[in-house]
Formats: C-alpha cells, sequence, structure tokens
C-alpha cells in the first residue's frame, strides 16, 4: 500500500514536472506533445456531431424510446450473467481472474510461415456458434465448394460446376498446434485468391480475403457439452471486403448451419487486454501503452491516454498484491483506477464516466468495436484464448 | 386404318373425326380411346394436319394411359414430326401430366427424353417435363455438364436453371447457382386452351381428378421492401445440404425441399433428409411435423442455436440497424415462433434461456402479447431458481405497470399454470412419478420436485393478486382473470391429478366476495364448490390407499374457515362477529349509521344482488309501493329467491349453495343455519 502510494505520487512529480517544462502544447482543442520522456498525455477534442441531429424529425420521438430502452438492455446484459443451467448446455460464467500471460514461442508448435500470416494484421471480429458436420477432413472440397458459391452469388443467375476452374480461388487450411486443450478444435485458416480477368497465365493470384476460425482454450465444460457432429469455432477473425466476408458468412451458414454476430470487445476486456500486455512487459518492451476514452459529453470528447511503460509497470506491480501465477479483476480494477486517478488530479476530467474504446501496445491493439491486431507472435494464445472467452459468452445457448 | 388411306376427301374419316372431337371436347375421351388417337396421331398415317388437330382435341376423361405417353415419345424419336407438332405434342403432355396414370416407365426413359434438350426449340417444353420427371438417380455429373454447355450457349434461359435448381436440391456438390428473385415463378408452358377445356371435362365429370399443375418451387417471394443490414430475423430458405448427401450417397433419401403434402410425408418417413439450415423449418407445418417424429437431439439443436441467435441478435445485442422501424418483422417473426411453439405444443429451450434474460432488460410493452405467450410456454422451472429468473424481473414489471398489464401477467401464468399440469397429467402416466417433461431437453423432474414448483407458481400469482388488487382498488377486470387463475388452482387433483390443493389468499377471497358484480361472487361460488370437490375426495383417497401424499390440516382449516365465512355471511346474515375473520369493534359498527348492518353482505342486501333483489320483489309485490328487501327472508319467498338467483345464471352460486347448505324445505325464520363444515 505505502509503496502505491509512494509510486503515485513519484508520478504525480514527473507529470507537474512536465507541466512546468511545458512540453505541452494546447492548440485549437488539440493537445500535442513533443517527445517524452517519463510520461505523456495525449489529449484531444473531437469536434464530432452526434448523430442524433440527423435523425428525421417525425421520428425522433419512437426513437428515442427505444434507443434508451435498448440501451440500458445492453449495458444489463453485459452486466449480467445468467448462471442458469437450461437443457444440457451450462451457461457460462464470466472469469473472475486469469492466468499471467505466458511467454511461449509459438513457432516451435505452429509452422511459422501460418503464424505470419495471422500477426501483424488488423482482424475483424465475429463469433461463430458450432458448425454442424464439419470436418477438418474435408477441407478440399470446401474450398471447391466455397468459390463455387462466391462466383455463383456474385453472377446472378448463372449455374456453376462445382470444381470447375474460376475466377476465385479458395484455399483451406488447418493451422495446427494453435490449440491448447484436447477439446480445442484446430484453427482453419481461409484464403480467397483472385485472378485478374485479363492477368497472364502465369501471374500470381492475389490474397483478396483471409480469416481464420479458432478456439483457444475454450470453456472444456461448455465444449463436452456438445454432442459430437458440432465444431466449435467461436472466434472469426476477417480481414477483406465485406461484400466478400457477407459471402463467406452466408456459406457457413448454409453449409454448417451456424449463425454469425458482431463480436464487440467491451470496456472490461479492454482493461484485461491491457492489464495483460502491460504484465508482459518484463519480457518484451511494450513500449507504450495508449489508451483512448470516449465521455458522453456534447459533443463526445476523446481521451487518448498514453502512459510511459516503465511507469505502467510499476503501478501495475504496485496493485499486484502477490506473485501468484493469477491476476484477478479486483487488480485490474484498481490499475485502471490508478490511472484514471491519476488523470483527474491534472485534468479535472472522471474518465470513469467514459468508456474505454481502445487499447493499444506495441504488442499490438484492439478497439471496442471488435477489432484486434496481435503484433508479436509471444503472447498470441493469451489474447486469443480472452477472445475465445468473449465469443463463447455471446453463445444462444 | 390401312396405310396409305387418302386424308383429303375422306369422308368416313372426317365424319369419325368429328363425333370423336366433340365427345373429346364435352365427355373428355376415356383412357383407351387417348391411346388409340394419340398413337395414331404420333405415327403421321395421316399427315402432320390431322395430328395437330387429333392433340387438339385430346382430352382425357379420367387419365392418360403412360403406355401411351411412352409410345408417343418413341414416334417423336423417329424424327419426322414437324418441330412445330413436336412442340405442341410436348405442350400436352405438360398440360395431362399429372393426369398420367403412373410415370415409372416414363422416368426409364429419362435418357431419351433428355437427348431431346439440345433441340433449341423443344429444350423449354424438355426442361419442364424433365423437372416434372426428375428424381435423385436421374441427377448425373454428365447431364449437370450437358446443361451447363448448353448454358454457355444459350445464355441464362430460365428454363435451364431452374432444371439446374432441382438439379442442386438433389445434388448441391455438383453444381450451384444463385436464382435472381424474378426467375422464381415457374415454368410457363401450359396451353390456355387445353387447360380451360379440362377444366370444363372436369366440372362436368364431378371433378374426379383435380389436376392442380401450378409449379410451386418451394422458394419464399421475399418481401422484405426495406434493406436490412442484418438478416437474423430472415428465415433461411430450406435447402438440403452438402453434407449429408455425399456421405450417404447410394442411401435413398428425400429432400425436405420436395415435400408438399401430408400422404408424400407418410410415405417417405424413413429417407427424409433434414435441410441444411434447421430455422428454414419455421415456415412449414410439414416439416414441423417430421421433426416432432423424429426428436433428432442434433437437430433440435441446431434450430435452438439458430432461433437463440436470432432472438439474442434482435433483442439483446441489437447489432442491427437500431430498434425503430424493425419491429413488424419482429412481430412476424414472433407470431410464427409463437405458432410453431404451439404447433409442436412445447417451447424451446433457447427461446426459454433468452426470455429470462429479457424479462429483466423488458419494458413490459415492447410486443407485450407475444413476449407473454413465449413465457406461458415455458417448461417447468425448477423451484431453486424460479424466483431468480421468473418471478423477480415479472414483480418489478408488474407492479410498475397498468392495469392491462396486470391482467395479461396473471393470464399469462394461468396459461403457464395450465400447460405445466397438462404435460404433468400426460407424462406422470407414462413415466410414474418421474415425469420429463420436455422431451428434448433432459430435465427430469420428481414429482416432489414438480410440486414444489407449482407451489411457488400459486403463491406467487397469490401474491401478485393481493397487492394488485389493492393497487387498482379491486377492479373487477383484474379480478376476474385472478379468479380465472384460481379455477384452474382449484382443480388441480381432480383434474390434473396433481395432490397439492392450496387456497387462494385473503387478499383475493375477501374481495371476491365483496365485490360489487354479481359475476365475481358467483365465481367465488364456484371456486368454493370445486375445492371442496377435490378436498373431499382428496380425503377419500387418502383415507382408502393410506398413501403417503396428504394435503395438509392447514390447508382444511383454511377452506373450513373461507367456507364457515361465505355461508354466514350470504346466507345467515351474521357478520362482524367476535371469533369470525373480519372483526370490527361494535362501537365503531354504531358510528357508521348502518342499521343492521350484519345483514349487509347477505344474498339480498349484497352490492351485488341488490339488483335482483329489487327485481325479485317487483315481481313478488307487483302493487306494492314501499320496498322492504326484508320481507324477502319471510316465508315462502325465502325459498323462492335462490332460486330466482340460479334463474338468473348464477350457476356458480347454485352449486355452492347445493353442496355446502343444508336447506330444510318450509323453514320459515331467517333462513337455515346449514354450514357444513368439511374434513376436520
Amino acid at each position: 500500500m505505502i509503496r502505491r502510494i509512494y509510486l503515485t505520487s513519484k508520478l504525480n512529480d514527473a507529470v507537474i514536472d512536465y507541466f512546468s517544462l511545458s512540453r505541452f502544447q494546447l492548440h485549437h482543442g488539440k493537445a500535442r506533445c513533443s517527445k517524452s520522456t517519463s510520461c505523456c498525455c495525449f489529449f484531444s477534442v473531437m469536434e464530432e456531431r452526434s448523430s442524433i441531429v440527423k435523425t428525421p424529425l417525425n421520428n425522433v420521438l419512437t426513437q428515442r424510446r427505444s434507443k434508451s430502452y435498448r440501451r440500458s438492455m445492453r449495458s444489463c446484459v453485459e452486466a449480467t450473467n445468467l448462471g442458469y443451467t437450461s437443457g444440457h448446455l451450462t451457461a457460462l460464467r464470466i472469469p473472475r481472474s486469469r492466468r499471467t500471460p505466458k511467454s511461449r514461442d509459438i513457432t516451435k508448435q505452429v509452422d511459422p510461415d501460418q503464424v505470419a500470416l495471422l500477426v501483424t494484421k488488423e482482424w475483424e471480429l465475429s463469433y461463430v456458434t458450432p458448425l454442424y458436420q464439419f470436418r477438418h477432413t474435408q477441407l478440399k472440397s470446401y474450398s471447391k465448394h466455397l468459390s463455387a458459391f462466391i462466383v455463383s452469388e456474385k453472377q446472378q443467375g448463372l449455374a456453376i460446376e462445382v470444381g470447375q476452374e474460376l475466377g476465385f480461388k479458395v484455399n483451406f487450411s488447418v493451422v495446427l498446434g494453435l490449440a491448447e486443450t484436447d477439446e480445442d478444435a484446430e484453427t482453419v485458416f481461409i484464403q480467397i485468391l483472385s485472378k485478374h480477368a485479363f492477368a497472364a497465365k502465369d501471374d500470381a493470384q492475389k490474397v483478396v480475403w483471409s480469416g481464420w476460425l479458432t478456439c483457444v482454450n475454450g470453456d472444456l465444460e461448455y465444449l463436452r457439452s456438445l454432442p459430437s457432429e458440432f465444431v466449435s469455432l467461436p472466434l472469426l477473425c476477417t480481414r477483406g471486403p465485406e461484400s466478400l466476408t457477407v459471402l463467406v458468412k452466408s456459406w457457413f451458414e448454409k453449409t454448417f448451419d451456424c449463425c454469425f454476430g458482431p463480436l464487440g470487445i467491451n470496456s472490461t476486456n479492454l482493461q484485461w487486454l491491457a492489464a495483460l500486455w502491460i504484465g508482459c512487459h518484463p519480457t518484451i518492451n511494450i513500449q507504450y501503452l495508449k489508451l483512448v476514452w470516449t465521455l458522453p459529453t456534447l459533443p463526445p470528447m476523446d481521451v487518448k491516454y498514453t502512459i510511459h511503460p516503465q511507469d505502467a509497470w510499476e503501478l501495475w506491480d504496485s496493485v499486484r498484491q502477490d506473485d501468484t501465477t493469477d491476476v484477478s479483476i479486483e487488480e485490474v480494477t484498481r490499475f485502471i483506477k490508478g490511472l484514471q486517478s491519476h488523470f483527474f488530479r491534472h485534468f479535472r476530467i472522471e474518465l470513469s464516466a467514459g468508456s474505454l474504446m481502445q487499447v493499444s501496445t506495441a504488442l499490438g491493439s484492439s478497439h471496442h468495436s471488435g477489432k484486434i491486431k496481435i503484433a508479436s507472435p509471444t503472447y498470441i494464445t493469451t489474447i486469443l484464448q480472452l477472445l475465445t472467452e468473449c465469443a463463447l459468452l455471446k453463445m444462444p445457448i | 386404318m390401312e396405310a396409305g388411306t387418302p386424308c383429303s376427301g375422306n369422308d368416313v374419316l372426317e365424319r369419325n373425326l368429328v363425333l370423336v372431337e366433340r365427345v373429346g371436347l364435352s365427355r373428355g375421351l376415356p383412357p383407351e380411346a387417348i391411346s388409340v388417337m394419340l398413337d395414331y396421331a404420333m405415327s403421321l398415317r395421316m399427315g402432320g394436319v390431322m395430328c395437330v388437330r387429333v392433340l387438339k382435341f385430346l382430352i382425357p376423361a379420367t387419365v392418360v394411359p403412360q403406355e401411351a405417353v411412352v409410345r408417343a415419345v418413341s414416334w417423336l424419336c423417329v424424327g419426322k414430326i414437324a418441330i412445330s407438332t413436336q412442340v405442341l405434342f410436348l405442350r400436352w403432355v405438360l398440360t395431362v401430366f399429372d393426369m398420367i396414370d403412373s410415370k415409372d416407365h416414363l422416368r426409364a426413359i429419362y435418357g431419351f427424353i433428355f437427348s431431346f434438350v439440345t433441340e433449341e426449340s423443344l429444350s423449354p417444353y424438355i426442361c419442364h417435363l424433365l423437372y416434372l420427371l426428375t428424381r435423385r438417380e436421374s441427377v448425373r455429373p454428365f447431364r449437370v455438364r450437358k446443361l451447363l454447355d448448353l448454358q454457355t450457349k444459350m445464355g441464362r434461359q430460365p428454363f435451364l436453371l431452374l432444371l439446374l435448381s432441382l438439379y442442386k436440391v438433389f445434388y448441391p456438390e455438383l453444381v450451384t447457382l444463385a436464382l435472381p428473385s424474378r426467375m422464381r415463378s415457374g415454368f410457363k408452358n401450359h396451353n390456355s386452351t387445353w387447360k380451360v377445356a379440362l377444366s370444363a371435362v372436369q366440372k362436368r365429370n364431378n371433378g374426379q381428378v383435380s389436376s392442380d399443375i401450378s409449379l410451386t418451387l418451394g422458394l419464399k417471394d421475399k418481401t422484405n421492401s426495406r434493406k436490412r443490414k442484418f438478416h437474423h430475423l430472415e428465415l433461411p430458405s430450406l435447402s438440403s445440404s452438402i453434407q449429408s448427401n455425399s456421405s450417404s450417397r447410394s442411401r435413398k433419401v428425400f429432400p425436405l425441399e420436395q415435400l408438399h403434402s401430408f400422404p408424400q410425408l407418410l410415405d417417405n418417413l424413413h429417407c427424409i433428409e433434414l435441410p441444411s439450415q434447421m430455422g428454414s423449418l419455421l415456415g412449414s407445418s410439414l416439416a414441423l411435423c417430421y421433426l416432432d417424429y423424429v426428436q433428432d437431439d442434433s437437430a433440435f439443436l441446431r434450430l435452438n442455436f439458430w432461433l437463440g441467435h436470432a432472438l439474442h441478435e434482435e433483442f439483446l445485442f441489437c447489432s442491427g440497424d437500431g430498434g425503430s422501424g424493425s419491429s413488424s418483422e419482429a412481430l412476424h417473426f414472433l407470431n410464427r415462433l409463437l405458432s410453431t411453439q404451439h404447433f409442436l405444443q412445447e417451447g424451446f429451450s433457447s427461446t426459454e434461456g433468452f426470455l429470462y434474460k429479457f424479462l429483466n432488460v423488458w419494458d413490459g410493452s415492447l410486443l407485450r402479447p407475444q413476449i407473454l405467450g413465449l413465457l406461458s410456454d415455458i417448461p417447468v422451472v425448477p423451484s431453486s431458481c424460479i424466483s431468480q429468473l421468473l418471478f423477480e424481473p415479472l414483480m418489478q414489471l408488474f407492479f410498475t405497470s397498468t392495469l392491462f398489464f396486470k391482467c395479461s401477467v396473471i393470464d399469462c401464468l394461468n396459461s403457464m399454470l395450465l400447460k405445466w399440469l397438462t404435460w404433468h397429467s400426460v407424462y406422470a402416466l407414462e413415466d410414474g412419478l418421474d415425469i420429463s417433461l420436455n422431451s428434448h431437453t433432459p430435465m427430469n423432474m420428481t414429482l416432489s420436485g414438480f410440486m414444489d414448483s407449482v407451489m411457488e407458481l400459486v403463491r406467487f400469482v397469490g401474491r401478485l393478486a393481493t397487492v394488485g388488487l389493492q393497487l387498482e382498488g379491486c377492479h373487477s377486470l383484474l379480478l376476474s382473470f385472478i379468479l380465472d387463475f384460481y379455477e384452474t388452482v382449484c382443480d388441480m387433483f381432480l383434474k390434473y391429478g396433481l395432490p397439492l390443493v392450496v387456497m387462494p389468499p385473503v387478499g383475493v377471497f375477501y374481495p371476491a366476495l365483496f365485490a360489487t358484480d354479481p359475476v365475481s361472487v358467483d365465481r367465488l361460488g364456484y371456486i368454493m364448490y370445486r375445492y371442496k370437490k377435490n378436498l373431499t375426495s382428496a380425503k377419500c383417497q387418502q383415507q382408502e390407499t393410506k398413501q403417503a401424499f396428504h394435503i395438509s390440516r392447514q390447508t382444511y382449516q383454511e377452506f373450513n374457515h373461507y367456507l364457515l365465512f361465505m355461508v354466514s355471511c350470504l346466507w345467515n346474515s351474521k357478520m362482524f362477529l367476535p371469533g369470525m375473520a373480519i372483526e370490527v369493534d361494535q362501537e365503531l359498527l354504531a358510528l357508521s349509521k348502518v342499521p343492521e348492518p350484519w345483514t349487509s353482505f347477505d344474498l339480498i342486501h349484497h352490492p351485488a344482488f341488490l339488483g335482483c333483489a329489487l327485481d325479485f320483489h317487483h315481481k313478488c309485490w307487483p302493487e306494492r309501493k314501499d320496498i322492504d328487501l326484508n320481507s324477502i327472508k319471510a316465508g315462502k319467498q325465502w325459498d323462492w329467491y335462490p332460486e330466482f338467483l340460479f334463474s338468473q345464471g348464477f350457476q356458480g352460486l347454485q352449486q355452492f349453495v347445493q353442496s355446502s347448505i343444508n336447506r330444510r324445505s318450509a323453514a320459515g325464520i331467517n333462513g337455515q343455519r346449514g354450514s357444513q363444515p368439511t374434513n376436520r
């Protein structure tokens, strides 16, 4: 406790010192910071107009009602979890503690080429209900069908023979080694390549879309409760044009009788991610910790808050109660509270009134709307485990 | 007829033809005649002109023998007939297709018929005929390739696409295509003059064979005028899956897409294949019949995943395009879900899980009838979690909403109880004491567990009703719904064989007894009568069988208490006496200055029956100007008065009086004390 107070005051000193040096310049509502040594705050007010203004007048009344109603619903749904067992599938619980991230050289188990496909790209997340009669042995025929499907959907009203050479080529492949437990299904990677209409024969095909379905350390009880005809790969990461994403999803829905939905990362999970990344700092330099909050003011205010990794690490180290391998939600909340109160002291802005929208470090970044980028393969399983959890929590049963 | 007979100027031929033509167009031709005439025409014995003429009046009276068609097709293969005549013949076949007596021989020459598909002008008709004849066995990769070749030659012809789409139904792994909406209307190859003649003939023959030739492709027309970004409320269309086909190629399967009638379902029950997306079943009652029959766990799970996903996305995650505007689709969806659940007579487990979450965030007005309808379908909830899942959110909604909402909640809980009791009475008989209430969720429940849940539910409604009546000033509409509920409760033992009797709380009993409308009092009479029946027969059974179950002594006491009070209040004009349920200080009563306050709730002075009493008084003494209701109490009038009341339709009261009050005839004074406490 004493250590924590000491640290906070030290941080304060650093910032006050920093202020006095006036490296902080405010102009036109945007804040810039020159090169910082100990800690810096990016602070910007976005001049965004709220979208409510654009709503047609006659709609306002009805819309307002349903809007507020829905918003309250959403917060409630995300806040509560139902510990009720209906049927034979168990409702999942939101975890209150996690293992500390362990550094693992994933390339020892997984083909480094395949790992390279997954990292350093930004992926859009969706959740998927269990796939019915999906077989890892049938990937070749899935490739044929999906490419025929894409062509036939693109050319409405033209029958396509399955297995023909077409403008699109689809590759299904298994990423062996990402699965952590026996219940986890192996990750499936999908690539769509396209040949330009006027390309020469030996021209390389261009990757126009890629995506992967994965499950890392999924809840054992849930996975075991599924009948054997179902394969649960609850997390889908996609990258590429929206139109192709829609087609791929619709083919999966038609073929494996599953459903897709967008997977956002809520504030709590963003906080978890921040804490997990900070925990990696001793082994890999995270370089910076950047958090973005949106405050419900009119117009909405975005606050970008960048913390020096060493400061963040020390704060994190101080809130950690002991050197156990588990991190608890209380510790994460305390860490974020510490950052927030520090901010409040200087700017009199209560960040806890807003919502955390984005977290990024050199190890990766993630956004509230369901986007994630994993920069380093070392901690990939930890991140994927968290995302798998989020996806499984979205399962309807 | 000999070959080589001249056709022009042949009067005999002409005369006979006219005769046949007249018969054909008026009454239709018998099968043999069809056979002879078709053979005659197609053989071109009298040339092409005559052939056309004969085809035009070839209206079958009953059926067309398939051999005739097969022979005609073989004439087609000879290749002498003019193309226009061939077209005419094919159109004739298509028109009378449903009247061909059997089609197996025609299917046997599928390959011959298929060979005509390359003939450009025949192709639309051949495709249609093939469409009608195609079975799974007839779809071959080389045929698919041939059709695809044609497609590249002729462009996107609807007839080719329709045939290919049928091939896709049977073998989705061979061919794939997306039909644009304008091509979904089906073939248009019928000859209207034949159809008119055919229907006229059929009408004349009392419509023995009704042929409905209209082709249904089983494709829903999309009525979505507004484009939605997310389609989670849209039912997927029926289509066969790539999956199971490849695994069971050898087995004979019947895709649900091809299913159009109940007899068809019965014929193919053993080989029906579930569609690729289970959600599509929600749209078809035939498919639901099948689903109910197979009891396939993974099929139900697939359906539940889809349904739960749709409900969650639409109402809980709201990832779609906001709420407004989609309400009509949501309404449509929920109505369909409701009718499906009623059809299957059970709720889906995903609906149940969804409702528990949704109740916490529901405002009580959005799609109220649908949500409450779904709620009444949920299977029995274990008593350990019923309060957290169901009662707490419902209670909050109940106390903060309007009278009508309160009524609909009580109504919903009543139908929920009814369904639980029905399940119990059905399954308890089957499996003894262990009842598996929902065959698709292995939620097994012991009898005592079930009784606990029912008890919790009844008590909960008792609490709701008590407070609800107070909040709404004993509104008679609400009271009526509450009495509905207790009409179910009072008969649990006799009607549903559940050894459980729960009495209504005082907060329901007294407001019903003192209600200002006679209907409520009458219904209370009926309920008390049923309680008595149930309790006495339970007592009998308990004494006879000496079984472990017993209805607690307290229930009997409560019942006797109510009965005593009701009899002395309505019949004996006794109230407010010490020792009774309602005690009022005598001095306080005197202060109210009501004369003879103890009589004010007897059958004559009860506000509910005052009108009847006045009416009765008027009928007894039409000439009397001053009304003295007390005079009814004397003499014969007191005997007649109840009869008069019963004749006004108060059957409940009649049953109550007859079962609980010993009336001694010709009793002169102030009625008879006849209360008969039971089962002490």
